[in-house]
């Protein structure tokens, strides 16, 4: 039964962005404004010997490694990321230094007659190199029961392996910051998922207080994990300069120079070695992932452990024997994307079910169900499955509305169809969310309602989201909710919008603050309350031996996608995709079906089109003329559903959604492809091109 | 160079670069900020902006190019009948998310009605092909183009 | 400062044209996305803009003794809609990149750009398309493969305007034209055929084979089109393997960031013989 919250309303944001009139960064002037743009190293791998600099027009400012006041380091998980680059590049795209200015045809005449020196080195260009020169970042591991065991006393012994490529988030904003100085405070504005994170990142680099400086997230133009960790970075830029010339600084990359030097999605090598006992069950699993960190380390170790964590997927496999590393190479570094390691991973082992069932000669939906996880096994680091498991309701809904059984028995060739079952665990992983301690305040003035939360509208829904529970829950018009700017100086830390946790995690705190307030309503015309998260009492999680529970609770569901495939040019057309998901409960079903198209569209991006890669450092598909997602004329019919399995901590039952869009239709639509050539697909994307290889290869 | 053309309706006279793209004269030069700029390539349609009725990517298109022509941005199509059935539509379908595409899509969708006025669903997705959109995989774009139709019965 | 000229007419336009170097700009589908500096900067010419958009003597299209002139500065798009355009034409117009920039772009355009890739150009080779130029002084008419000499080169003389391009007044009874990019919309061509021919009574009357993206320029050979002539086409099956064989050798792609040699190989092939076996 649908529940009253899940009733759609006309999304907030959309109003001012449908005339234009939202005020992106791009869009901000300020007063005696300088622009800023990025001089970048064009060497993989190099000793910077000298850089030759024009004679400076007055008016202008080259800003480097010595004009930073505090320390010349990216704030992040591993803040590794020089700021400027010292005396050695790493990458190509790799900062050395800001050309300030106030006229952007001046700053371009400076910036053409920069010179600099380098003495090349050898770099490591992939992660095969990497690999084997051992050039390891991070190196996890964990196991579960006695996978040694397991494979001793293996039937069978199946091993396999499974690769993914690079992928760019391509919000249509590129990003942008500015910064300014009023009086002795620091402001800096920009487009960006994390104030608070970029509020670290400036109080290393500025050596300056949290008092004293303010982060202003501005109208966002799609981020997808992309705005995660990188305005860390070009906000320390931008805060640098204002500083050093005592004008505001504002910096907008075009398209090129952001693909060029942001993050991507980090490329994946998953190898499994798969101990099936007597009844062909999969009883042990050795699992080895290795990802394309990039040049810095940054926060890919928390992408590997979400890989490595999501690496069973919804499947119960008693002995385990799990490996995650993260690969050093020149190469930009890698980085936060929707899904954070997950969509690598769960790839790889719903194709490693696929073949491994193939291999065997049984129904690959039906293998799998016979490993599904159930309520009360226990997940792949020991932890508990909590929640009501309803992936046998979803896969019912899914086969009946696909007709996925009578599509299967179609054995034409170049046509296909195929089914994905996946999760995703809410919320940050481990200890993340006691770490973060996520912070909110609510605020009555009279009849009006204003909350304060750090985490950001980037175009998912957030601010119609939170003001609808928040009104819901206190049963006044959303009218009277207000969303408080996102402004380091005005609202707490809830934490950053990443991990699927705004609805959840942020929403479920307004939730119970509203509650509160609730009560003491009729009594005081004005009432300020806070709260901070706290985990559910019955989480344990141990981070030195990744045992216990990783996440709280999990989101699932089933994809399946139908697919054709050209036979005179191996063109691959999507005909149509069905998504059945639980996400507990829809806040917003019109905003959640909006998201949840978006992610799988995305996902069929990576898996098919989205070719990127990278030679002798330089990416290859370095503007959107070469680098392609889907446009309109891409995308088939989804047919979205949902099914209700309320959270008791989630705000009105919802868990989280946002990632969980994004893992199931890559592994759909490669059991397509496998079910339309008769071949294992053990790759994405999966381009005319391999297609072609792969039909004429025997 | 001379430049005489008609911003929303409004005729102007300026002396500018023949070389400047339109893009950059609307922004910098007239505060046309609903103009985005999300390539710089003609790739992503976040600076489409009406010409003589017709959709145009105006990051490609020179100053020079403009003379004696009418170009449109959303600051002017905002006030009209047309307009409000388009936002009719778009805010009923849920075809906004991020936004940063948003004023793009308005005006493909206005530059296709304005020649198809009844198109099918292909079609829709054809004339909206040239429009990138990230967030929300464009069919809710595609109902809210349908819903701007109903609406808008008879403004076409 | 980058200048610009708009002149009132096409003959002021030559007349400016033989008294200064110029680059000549339509609409800057081309040129501008080429030039480009990066955000909010504008691209740079070495050279004055002549802007020749506007012009209404090169925007016509028309029927003259039999033949389609298009005017070098005819949109795209009006060219599509133009009731006298041969059905397969626009199909091909149709296809070629986005709604927004099929309004400005000119065929003329497509044609000086020179690109093996240029969408247009399979066509116009294989019906043997006239392109005429203009300068001052002197009118000349020559064959598109004559006007190309490679890629990005043409023989369009720093006095001279592109001004017509003129097409046989004709449609084939068979057409087929598939385009391929990397997605199914706006995208640059990696490969392309087109294939036209006139079949009567079983019989190959008449046979164009042209195909983009995959040599210095366009792939077409008259020759092997002669061969083909008075064929059946229920002997096509049987001979497919040797025609193939025959073109092999004008296919000479490249490896590049929108797809593969051997990728473009095959499949090329794969679309002529797609395109000989359904002729009937």
């Amino acid at each position: 039964m649908k529940q009253p919250i899940s009733k759609s309303i006309i999304r907030v944001d959309s109003r001012a962005k449908l005339r234009g009139e939202a005020q992106y960064v791009s869009d901000w002037e300020f007063e005696n404004m300088l622009y800023a743009r990025t001089f970048r190293s064009t060497k993989a791998k190099a000793k910077i010997l000298s850089i030759e600099i024009p004679d400076i027009p007055e008016g202008y400012f080259i800003v480097d490694k010595n004009d930073v006041p505090g320390v010349n380091r990216m704030r992040t998980v591993v803040s590794d990321h020089p700021l400027f680059a010292e005396d050695n590049v790493q990458y190509i795209g790799q900062p050395i230094l800001l050309v300030v200015g106030p006229d952007r045809e001046g700053i371009d005449s400076i910036y053409s007659q920069i010179k600099p020196e380098y003495q090349e080195e050898t770099p490591l260009l992939t992660l095969e190199e990497a690999e084997k020169h051992s050039k390891v970042f991070t190196d996890y591991n964990y196991k579960k029961e006695d996978p040694e065991k397991a494979f001793a006393n293996a039937h069978r012994i199946i091993e396999d392996s499974f690769s993914t490529g690079y992928q760019e988030h391509v919000y249509l904003e590129p990003q942008g910051i500015a910064a300014e100085f009023k009086d002795d405070t620091l402001f800096v504005y920009g487009s960006m998922q994390c104030p608070f994170y970029v509020e670290g990142a400036l109080m290393d680099a500025m050596d300056m207080p949290k008092e004293k400086i303010r982060v202003v997230q501005t109208v966002t133009g799609g981020a997808f994990g992309g705005k995660e960790e990188f305005p860390s970075l070009n906000g320390c830029h931008v805060a640098i300069a204002a500083k050093k010339t005592g004008h505001p600084v504002s910096m907008i990359y075009d398209r090129d120079e952001d693909i060029l030097c942001s993050t991507k999605r980090h490329p994946s090598k998953v190898r499994f070695k798969a101990a099936l006992d007597e009844n062909d069950d999969l009883v042990g699993l050795d699992i080895d992932v290795l990802l394309n960190a990039g040049a810095y380390n940054g926060l890919s170790p928390v992408v590997l452990q979400r890989a490595i964590f999501s690496a069973t997927n919804v499947y119960h496999i008693k002995n385990l024997n799990v490996r995650g590393r993260n690969y050093m190479t020149n190469v930009l570094p890698s980085g936060a994307y929707r899904g954070f390691g997950a969509p690598q991973t769960i790839f790889a082992i719903e194709m490693l079910f696929y073949n491994i069932a193939k291999k065997l000669g049984v129904d690959p939906l039906e293998y799998k169900m016979r490993h599904l996880l159930k309520q009360a096994d226990s997940t792949c680091t020991g932890g508990c499955v909590r929640e009501e498991v309803k992936m046998p309701e979803i896969i019912e809904k899914i086969v009946k509305s696909s007709d996925y059984y009578n599509k299967l028995k179609n054995n034409k060739k170049y046509q296909g169809i195929g089914i994905s079952l996946f999760l995703h665990g809410c919320g940050f992983t481990g200890k993340g969310e006691s770490v973060i301690n996520g912070k909110i305040e609510l605020i009555k003035n009279k009849d009006i309602v204003t909350f304060k939360v750090s985490s950001v509208e980037m175009g998912q829904g957030a601010e119609t989201v939170l003001r609808k529970i928040v009104a819901e829950t206190l049963e006044i018009p959303i009218e009277k909710v207000i969303y408080e700017t996102v402004d380091t100086g005005k609202v707490p830390d809830s934490g950053p919008t990443v991990a699927s946790r705004t609805t959840m995690i942020v929403g479920g705190l307004l939730q119970k603050t509203a509650m509160q307030m609730k009560e003491r309503w009729d009594d005081l015309e004005n009432l300020e309350l806070t709260n901070n998260y706290k985990q559910p009492k019955y989480l344990s999680w141990d981070d030195e031996n990744f045992r216990g529970d990783c996440y709280p609770v999990h989101s699932w569901g089933a994809n399946v996608a139908e697919v054709e495939i050209d036979p005179v040019t191996y063109e691959l057309t999507v005909k149509k995709l069905h998504a059945v998901f639980d996400v507990g409960v829809p806040i917003d079903e019109r905003a959640l079906i909006g998201q949840m198209e978006g992610g799988v569209v995305q996902g069929v991006g990576w898996a098919t089109i989205e070719v990127m890669g990278s030679d002798l450092g330089r990416l290859k598909q370095a503007n959107l003329t070469d680098y392609k997602i889907p446009t309109s004329m891409d995308v088939p019919e989804i047919d979205c559903d949902f099914v209700l399995n309320p959270y008791e901590f989630g705000p009105f039952g919802a868990k989280c959604a946002g990632e969980l869009s994004f893992v199931g239709s890559p592994p759909a639509v490669a059991a397509a492809v496998a079910h339309a050539m008769g071949k294992a697909i053990n790759h994405l994307p999966i381009t005319p091109e391999v297609l072609m290889e792969m039909d004429n290869e025997d | 160079m001379k430049i005489d053309f008609t911003l929303n309706n409004k005729e102007i006279s300026i002396d500018v670069d023949a070389n400047r793209r339109l893009l950059d004269l609307l922004r910098d030069d007239f505060g046309m900020k609903s103009v985005k700029e999300g390539c710089g390539e003609g790739e992503c349609g976040a600076c489409v902006v009406l010409v003589n009725g017709r959709s145009m990517n105006s990051c490609m298109l020179p100053a020079g190019a403009i003379i004696g022509k009418s170009v449109v941005t959303l600051e002017g199509f905002k006030h009209t009948e047309r307009y409000k059935a388009i936002e009719s539509g778009f805010l009923k379908a849920g075809s906004v998310q991020c936004g940063f595409c948003t004023p793009g899509f308005v005006i493909s969708t206005e530059s296709l009605l304005n020649e198809n006025p009844h198109p099918t669903d292909d079609e829709i997705k054809e004339a909206l092909s040239g429009n990138l959109c990230r967030c929300t995989g464009y069919n809710m774009i595609v109902k809210g183009v349908r819903l701007a139709i109903e609406m808008g019965e008879g403004l076409w | 400062m980058v200048d610009g000229i708009r002149p009132k007419s096409l003959k002021k336009a030559l007349e400016i044209l033989s008294e200064q170097q110029f680059t000549i700009m339509a609409s800057g589908t081309d040129l501008m996305v080429q030039r480009a500096r990066g955000f909010a900067l504008a691209p740079e010419f070495e050279k004055p803009l002549l802007f020749i958009e506007h012009l209404s003597e090169l925007k016509k299209i028309y029927i003259e003794n039999d033949e389609i002139h298009i005017g070098a500065c005819a949109i795209l798009t009006d060219i599509m809609h133009s009731e006298i355009i041969p059905p397969v034409l626009k199909d091909i117009i149709g296809q070629m990149a986005s709604p927004p920039t099929r309004n400005m772009a000119t065929l003329a355009g497509n044609i000086c750009n020179a690109s093996p890739a240029g969408d247009s150009l399979p066509y116009l080779y294989a019906v043997d398309a006239k392109i005429v130029l203009q300068s001052s002084d002197e009118k000349r008419t020559m064959h598109v493969s004559e006007f190309i000499t490679a890629a990005k080169k043409t023989v369009l003389k720093a006095n001279e305007l592109v001004t017509d391009i003129i097409i046989p007044n004709k449609v084939y009874s068979h057409n087929v034209y598939r385009r391929l990019g990397q997605r199914k919309g706006m995208s640059l061509t990696k490969a392309s055929l087109l294939g036209m021919a006139d079949i009567e009574e079983g019989k190959i009357i008449d046979i164009r084979i042209a195909l983009g993206a995959v040599s210095a320029i366009i792939a077409r050979s008259k020759e092997i089109e002669e061969s083909l002539k008075n064929k059946k086409t229920e002997d096509l099956k049987t001979d497919v393997a040797e025609i193939l064989a025959k073109y092999d050798p004008l296919i000479k792609p490249i490896d590049d960031a929108r797809s593969t040699a051997k990728y473009r190989k095959k499949v090329s092939l794969n679309l002529i013989k797609d395109f000989l076996e359904n002729l009937n």
